[in-house]
């Protein structure tokens, strides 16, 4: 509204020195009288009783979107007239500037399309803010002083759903072909203890065994580690594992494939993804907290996704998730399951522990 | 004046001058580029609020941890040295987290911070889009693009930035240079940056999104790493566009702003020079 005043206000300033200078407009001015006699200077002028209709029009309907349907018409019909007169006078190179297109309007016309496009500007303003609240996470209201609990289904389902586009995007963006690059020795940077609770007690590694579900035989399968280490080749790759919170690092992993797994004892006919489980993870009280993600069946069948056995040519230890782990670069990091106990396939895309807290659900890099 | 304006009945006919003096006016920017300059208001705002809320998540700029506090983070640092020193925040509750609760959504909110991330993030891309036909339908990319002369009519304008608080102190005349082209040299290089800079932080935003099934994308910024880099610089090529170009609108005046909103110039004695002088 302000807005609107303030342009009101400075139109009459406008319509005499066509500038804000003061000597120096001046000084232009009585240069540009002389042309502006000039016939050859592009000047389109449009028929005010035909700007005026139109504005006699839009102010009786009142309504926006007709007078939005209005502008480009007048707007090009003067332009097109405009850039005419110039392009006939003035053939310029394709990259070169042209001169910007002048018509003679009505200060009426002018006045009444500021004061049309700064109302609709400051509605926009308006819709910005009101959206910016909607979508705000309620700790940034909150610390911004306001009580209120703008927490909604609506903002949930709505940040969901363009998280559900990105995800979308990055299935699309996926190949099963395409290899995640590999690193030399040389290149390996340190990895942390990223456990997200504390750390599990190593005396669950003794009695450690790997549960299969969901497989075509219908039977639960149940796999030592001995068993998974003999029984499998080994693969050895140097990848780089990319965490969500932006760090990453490159570790040299060795395990078998998750693709031999799968060929040795399939899944169900009907199985599309698997959901990969660790019992034996803790919270950050040290109470169990089982940590399981969603993988589709395509990415488990990645030549690089390994149950990895091994981190920079030792045995896993506690902190990497002894005795075997899930690596699966072309994911981030949380979906590298650590200390995996279980492993379940299933026709439905099967729950994700950080997609239940706000994350994405696909997290393919 | 409108009130002087003649009754509907009258007689007139387009050949006739209008009876009261008209107003000249250049359409300056096209329709969908004005709406997708003022778009990228919220947009960068989301992009850089979140975008400082997944900063925090893992600094691309920190130490070792510090021994007695255990702090790593460079930005966590800056909110220690501010609330020490600055009168009035002494009292802080968490001066680590001044410049996240400040500049971000807030410490610790990385998963809603991601998820308004990437719907700001797709939503520039949109706007991108939307602007760079606004520049094509509307002719006005024309206009950004770089001179040969661009050095030395930056020079002048910088000389004649330079000179206008001493040309204020001696109350002498200190002349705009004038040039017969949109934008002056400096507008022109600036102008031309931010949407090769909104194509970069895209370029990178996606390198660092992707760092495996776009790993060249990556690997044309340096890596993986260097592209968190890029992107965090990149985000201070808009702060620093933004600063000097919202301070220089408001000091050159209604008509260019009104030019934004409403895409019409008054100033046209610029358009006719060109006419003219060629």
């Amino acid at each position: 509204m302000n807005n609107e005043e303030k342009g009101d206000s400075l139109q009459p300033e406008d319509i005499p020195s066509t500038g804000i200078g003061p000597e120096q407009e001046m000084a232009e001015l009585s240069e540009a009288g002389p042309e502006d006699a000039n016939p050859s200077v592009p000047i389109a002028i449009e028929n005010p009783e035909a700007v005026e209709a139109i504005e006699q029009q839009v102010d009786a309907d009142r309504s926006p979107s007709l007078s939005v349907d209005h502008e480009p018409r007048t707007d090009e019909a003067a332009s097109s007239v405009a850039v005419e007169s110039v392009s006939v006078k003035k053939p310029q190179g394709f990259l070169g500037e042209q001169p910007l297109p002048a018509i003679e309007l009505a200060p009426r016309v002018l006045r009444y399309r500021t004061r049309r496009d700064v109302l609709f500007f400051g509605a926009g303003a308006v819709a910005a803010l009101a959206g910016a609240g909607f979508l705000l996470p309620q700790n940034t209201i909150s610390r911004m002083g306001v009580r209120r609990n703008m927490n909604s289904l609506g903002k949930e389902w709505f940040l969901n759903k363009a998280l559900r586009i990105d995800d979308d995007v990055a299935e699309a963006l996926y190949s099963g072909n395409r290899r995640v690059p590999t690193y030399t020795k040389s290149q390996i940077t340190p990895l942390k203890n990223n456990y997200n609770g504390a750390t599990p007690d190593p005396g669950y590694i003794s009695g450690w065994n790997l549960t299969l579900d969901g497989l075509a035989s219908g039977l639960s399968i149940s796999l030592g580690i001995r068993n998974l280490m003999t029984r499998f080749s080994v693969h050895e790759q140097i990848t780089r594992l990319v965490c969500v919170e932006g760090w990453s690092a490159i570790a040299w992993w060795s395990g078998l494939r998750f693709d031999d797994l799968l060929r040795a004892y399939p899944p169900m006919s009907q199985a599309k993804w698997v959901r990969v489980e660790s019992s034996v993870n803790l919270d950050a009280s040290g109470n169990p907290d089982s940590y399981f993600v969603s993988l589709d069946l395509v990415t488990a069948r990645h030549p690089q996704t390994l149950l990895a056995t091994h981190f920079n040519g030792q045995p896993l230890t506690v902190d990497h998730g002894a005795p075997l782990r899930l690596l699966v670069p072309v994911k981030l990091g949380l979906k590298n399951v650590k200390a995996i106990t279980k492993i379940t396939y299933v026709a439905e895309e099967p729950r994700d522990y950080w997609a239940e807290r706000g994350y994405s659900r696909y997290d393919g890099i | 004046m409108s009130h002087s304006t003649p009754p509907d009945n009258e007689p007139n006919s387009t050949s006739t001058l209008p009876e009261q003096p008209g107003v000249l006016v250049a359409k300056k920017h096209h329709l969908l580029v004005r709406w997708s300059h003022w778009l990228n208001v919220p947009i960068l705002l989301g992009l850089i609020l979140s975008g400082i809320s997944i900063y925090w998540a893992s600094p691309v700029y920190q130490h070792n941890p510090d021994p007695n506090t255990g702090n790593f983070d460079v930005a966590a640092d800056i909110g220690i040295w501010i609330c020490a020193r600055v009168p009035g925040l002494h009292h802080y509750s968490s001066p680590p987290d001044w410049i996240y609760n400040h500049t971000s959504l807030g410490p610790g909110m990385l998963g809603v911070a991601l998820r308004l991330h990437w719907l700001c993030a797709y939503l520039f891309m949109l706007n991108g889009m939307v602007y760079v036909a606004g520049l094509v339908m509307g002719g006005g990319w024309r206009s950004l693009l770089p001179r040969r002369t661009d050095l030395f009519e930056a020079l002048r304008m910088l000389r004649y930035y330079l000179g206008i608080p001493f040309a204020k102190l001696g109350r002498r005349k200190w002349l705009h240079p004038r040039f017969n082209t949109k934008y002056n040299a400096l507008q022109r290089a600036a102008y031309f940056s931010v949407p090769v800079a909104g194509f970069l932080s895209v370029a990178t935003g996606w390198a660092i999104h992707k760092p495996m099934q776009l790993h060249w994308l990556a690997a044309l910024f340096g890596g993986y790493n260097a592209a968190r880099v890029w992107h965090f610089w990149l985000m201070w090529v808009f702060i620093l566009f933004v600063v000097p170009h919202v301070i220089l609108v408001f000091a050159d005046g209604w008509d260019t702003l009104r030019s934004m909103i409403v895409g019409w110039s008054t100033k046209v004695e610029r358009a006719e020079v060109i006419a003219n002088e060629q």
